[in-house]
């Protein structure tokens, strides 16, 4: 430790990895441990969306992102990229799925390959949390509803009222300082031809900028 | 031709006998492929991208990635340590070199006769990053193995020369501990014997010869590339242990490997940081070879 | 222990109290992390969820934020505010006296960011440790009349001394509770992350909205760093206090890495307190003292003090203080009460100690005799 590994180059994930592996409890050890979360893959790479317990879904997450990255990356002419797809899926129909649906649809992706849910666990019954993992534009319908658009909702309504009366205090601010400042130009010095062309467009521009918010 | 030769006994020496002669790998390793891809992309298209960082920088400046452990990274610290290294490499020449190459180390030695000493050996080993960063060579010298760890970034050193540019077949020579003294012999007074430029780094597929048992690691165990002899010490439950400990499915595990890298993309954010530098002092460095080479027909007349 | 019991009596004499029994304890506070909070916390990060905001009315949060407080800015090396409009009452005196080793400065708020080797200019390697300063502020002075801890810091004579508090990191007041940001509200310092109380003699008071910069310490002088250290769970003995175990054969049975025999018998025959057993390592405050200050730069606010053992994780938060080792106090005076002039633009970033070799210098070589 305490050096990179040169040998290989892979590409950045997009997601949030954790220092350290989970062990996930097996009795087959490090290879045991790689064998559950095969199927995990092969699952996902499947159907596209799972719900499992957080843990293994978190572990299997960054598998299935480098093993996409990777097909990505070195294409299916690639030996040792084969290899992986062939251990990580196990029904070998899903491998062409990875090369011939999976790497188009990501290639151009400049956000994470998966999106992970938490999803509420049963009462009563295993403790353990549980999570939905999914491949982004899968074909089911999506499982958070986009409310982000909704004006209607009480606190919008409030914000868009304060940012109008924000935007024309500012406004009028704005518009005081520069009649202040004409006026004392006006007051100060006869000749000013020069500036009042200037102020003009920009008052005009201003109350432009007041009637858009309006509107 | 060189000190190995002379020193292998006949019956060594016929089997084993050290070959400048270069063998170039046909396996898509990795030193292939990095001989390959910047030479091509030197070729396609210079004029029409601005300047990439070579995709070799990774192998020639391994210091220069941090440690990929995550608790212990913080982008401030690594930039400063760059900058420090970078102001010790415009005052001493560092050079390329890889484990497995022949060096010449000078240092400042407070106890040494002259306040000098050199030492010359083969890199064993490589470890280490940012101004940590260090090697150790190793020589025979009087019949006793010596073996000095110096670190990279040290000012107390004070020239580095590379007397043999190459790599081995393993990543870290320590089983030459273990080898026939001939195989970590090397004369003190070594001439330089430069690569030609541009040429790939050549890798030496030597295999040394080990002594009996008992060793100082279970080199059975580490699959390696470069010893002859392994089986005709080790006897059955060696070879059963050794199969215990194998783990094939390392190289499929992509997170672990994942979590021992440093990600593309942030290697090329480090190295563009640094490469016009690097560059511009790998230019000088060759300006200066010139400049020797130019002057060494004078003196010889 | 022994010190505890001194600085016990020592405490009792001073305040004249009469108290028949006094307890020792070995390190006078519990063994375990603390589960609740204290009755006078306060809440600090506000729950967060997801507002459903439209993107218009985020964007214009966010334009309310930087109009207060200034854009967002890149300054040392740290991701903050430009803070332009900082109110810098004049309540607090800026006094003139001059600096003796009794007064007390203020403190600065860093993080660990690592640690690497310097070389001396004799060849020898020093391990050094890297604190950056953090976007510092000072958010408030608190004079001594008016100093009264709920919690009383282990200070000898508490009101001769005010307090200051100073703010690190400055973070959106979005994800703030509404009481917290209110401490920062008289100080117009933008709500940050951190917060520390430095303990100070009036004479080295320092205005609300002052930003600390490195500049604070200087080349060469000792601080003490305090710092919460990494915490390792319930540990046994072997790693907590570093014994050596019992051997892995030759008869050993189930004692590997056991304490082994923990007192005598008769009238002594019960464990003594303070006795090196098993129990939680780590996640404690441990202050470093006397570390030399042997780099300094001033464009990321990073200083280089001696060793790797400063308390606290890489990226951790310490608090650098001025030493209390009498024989390391400066010579001569430090900025009082703290640098108010930024270095000049040609300056060099690096400020080196003497000793130590400037990786711009050339190789280090010795003399023959």
């Amino acid at each position: 430790m305490n050096q990179a590994d040169v040998s290989k180059l892979m590409s950045q994930l997009r997601i949030a990895v954790r220092p350290t592996k989970r062990n996930l409890k097996n009795p087959d050890g490090p290879e045991g441990r790689l064998l559950k979360l095969r199927k995990t893959v092969t699952a996902l790479v499947k159907h596209e969306r799972i719900e499992l317990y957080y843990n293994r879904a978190d572990e299997a997450r960054g598998y299935a992102e480098l093993l996409i990255s990777n097909a990505i990356r070195h294409g299916d002419r690639h030996k040792a990229t084969m290899e992986l797809a062939d251990y990580w899926l196990l029904e070998k129909q899903l491998v062409h799925k990875l090369f011939k649906v999976l790497v188009p649809r990501f290639e151009n992706s400049t956000v994470s390959y998966t999106r992970m849910f938490k999803a509420p666990r049963d009462y009563p019954g295993m403790y353990y949390r549980k999570s939905v993992l999914e491949l982004r534009g899968n074909p089911y319908p999506a499982l958070i509803p986009d409310n982000s658009q909704n004006r209607n909702l009480l606190h919008n309504v409030l914000l868009d009222e304060a940012r109008k009366e924000f935007r024309r205090e500012k406004l009028a601010s704005l518009a005081n300082k520069l009649a202040a400042e004409t006026e004392n130009a006006t007051a100060s010095t006869i000749e000013t031809p020069a500036q009042a062309p200037v102020t003009d467009p920009q008052s005009e521009q201003s109350k432009q900028a007041e009637e858009a918010p309006k509107a | 031709m060189n000190i190995n030769v002379r020193i292998l006994t006949k019956s060594v020496s016929q089997q084993y006998a050290f070959k400048r002669i270069v063998t170039f790998s046909t396996k898509p390793t990795q030193q292939a492929a990095v001989a390959a891809v910047p030479q091509q992309q030197e070729v396609t298209g210079p004029s029409v991208r601005k300047p990439i960082v070579p995709a070799h920088y990774r192998f020639v400046y391994p210091e220069f990635l941090p440690d990929p452990k995550i608790e212990w990274r913080n982008a401030i610290r690594e930039k400063l340590e760059r900058l420090d290294m970078l102001d010790r490499r415009r005052q001493i020449e560092l050079p390329e070199f890889y484990v497995g190459s022949i060096l010449a180390v000078t240092s400042s030695d407070p106890h040494a006769a002259g306040k000098t000493s050199r030492f010359v050996g083969i890199c064993i080993h490589r470890e280490r990053c940012g101004l940590r960063a260090r090697f150790i060579l190793r020589n025979v010298i009087d019949h006793q193995g010596i073996e000095v760890v110096y670190e990279l970034y040290d000012p107390t050193i004070q020239k580095v020369e590379v007397l043999r540019l190459e790599k081995r077949l393993d990543d870290s020579l320590f089983y030459l501990r273990d080898a026939l003294p001939e195989f970590s012999t090397f004369d003190e007074n070594m001439e330089a014997e430069p690569l030609e430029e541009g040429a790939p780094v050549p890798i030496n597929d030597i295999k040394v010869v080990l002594r009996p048992r008992p060793w100082l690691e279970r080199w059975e165990r580490q699959n390696l590339l470069g010893v002859a002899n392994i089986e005709q010490y080790i006897k059955d439950k060696h070879r059963k242990s050794a199969e215990k400990v194998q783990k094939p499915w390392e190289k499929f595990d992509l997170m672990k490997q994942y979590r021992a890298t440093i990600p593309e993309e942030e290697q090329k954010e480090i190295f563009a940081e640094v490469h016009t530098e690097l560059h511009t002092l790998e230019l000088q460095r060759k300006r200066n070879k010139r400049k020797r080479t130019f002057v060494k027909p004078k003196h010889l007349a | 222990m022994l010190r505890t019991v001194l600085s016990d009596l020592a405490r009792l004499r001073l305040n004249g109290f009469v108290c028949s029994v006094t307890q020792v304890r070995e390190k006078g506070h519990l063994n375990r992390p603390r589960l609740r909070n204290p009755y006078w916390f306060m809440r600090k990060q506000r729950s967060q969820t997801d507002d459903q905001v439209t993107g218009e009315n985020r964007s214009f949060i966010k334009e309310v934020i930087h109009d207060t407080y200034g854009t967002p800015a890149l300054i040392k090396g740290v991701q903050t505010y430009e803070q332009k409009q900082l109110i810098k009452t004049n309540e607090v005196p800026v006094s003139t006296e001059p600096w003796t080793p009794a007064v007390r400065r203020c403190g600065l708020i860093a993080r660990k960011i690592g640690q690497y080797p310097l070389w001396l200019k004799n060849g020898e390697r020093i391990r050094t440790t890297l604190l950056q300063v953090v976007d510092n502020h000072v958010i408030k002075y608190t004079p001594p009349e008016e100093y009264k801890p709920t919690q009383r810091p282990n200070v000898h004579n508490l009101n001769r001394y005010g307090c200051i508090l100073v703010g690190a990191e400055s973070t959106n007041p979005a994800q703030l509770t509404k009481e917290y940001c209110g401490i920062f509200r008289d100080s117009g310092v933008m709500p940050t992350k951190n917060l520390a109380r430095f303990i100070v003699s009036p004479q080295a008071a320092l205005a609300p909205g002052t930003p600390l910069n490195v500049g604070h310490f200087r080349v060469g002088e000792f601080v003490d760093v305090r710092g919460k250290t990494v915490y390792h769970g319930f540990q046994g003995v072997v790693k907590r206090h570093g014994f050596k175990g019992m051997p892995a054969s030759h008869g050993v049975t189930k004692t590997h890495r056991r304490p082994g025999n923990i007192g005598g018998g008769g009238e002594k025959g019960r464990v003594w307190p303070g006795t090196k057993l098993p129990g939680h390592m780590g996640n404690r405050w441990r202050i470093t003292k006397g570390l030399r200050i042997w780099r300094i730069n001033t464009k990321y606010n990073v200083m280089w003090v001696q060793g790797s053992a400063v308390p606290g994780s890489t990226n951790g938060l310490v608090y650098i203080y001025d030493t209390i080792l009498p024989l390391r106090k400066p010579q001569v005076a430090p900025p009082m009460p703290t640098l108010y002039e930024q270095p000049e633009d040609d300056a060099p970033d690096d400020i080196w100690y003497e000793q130590v070799h400037n990786f711009k210098d050339e190789s280090i070589t010795y003399k023959p005799e």
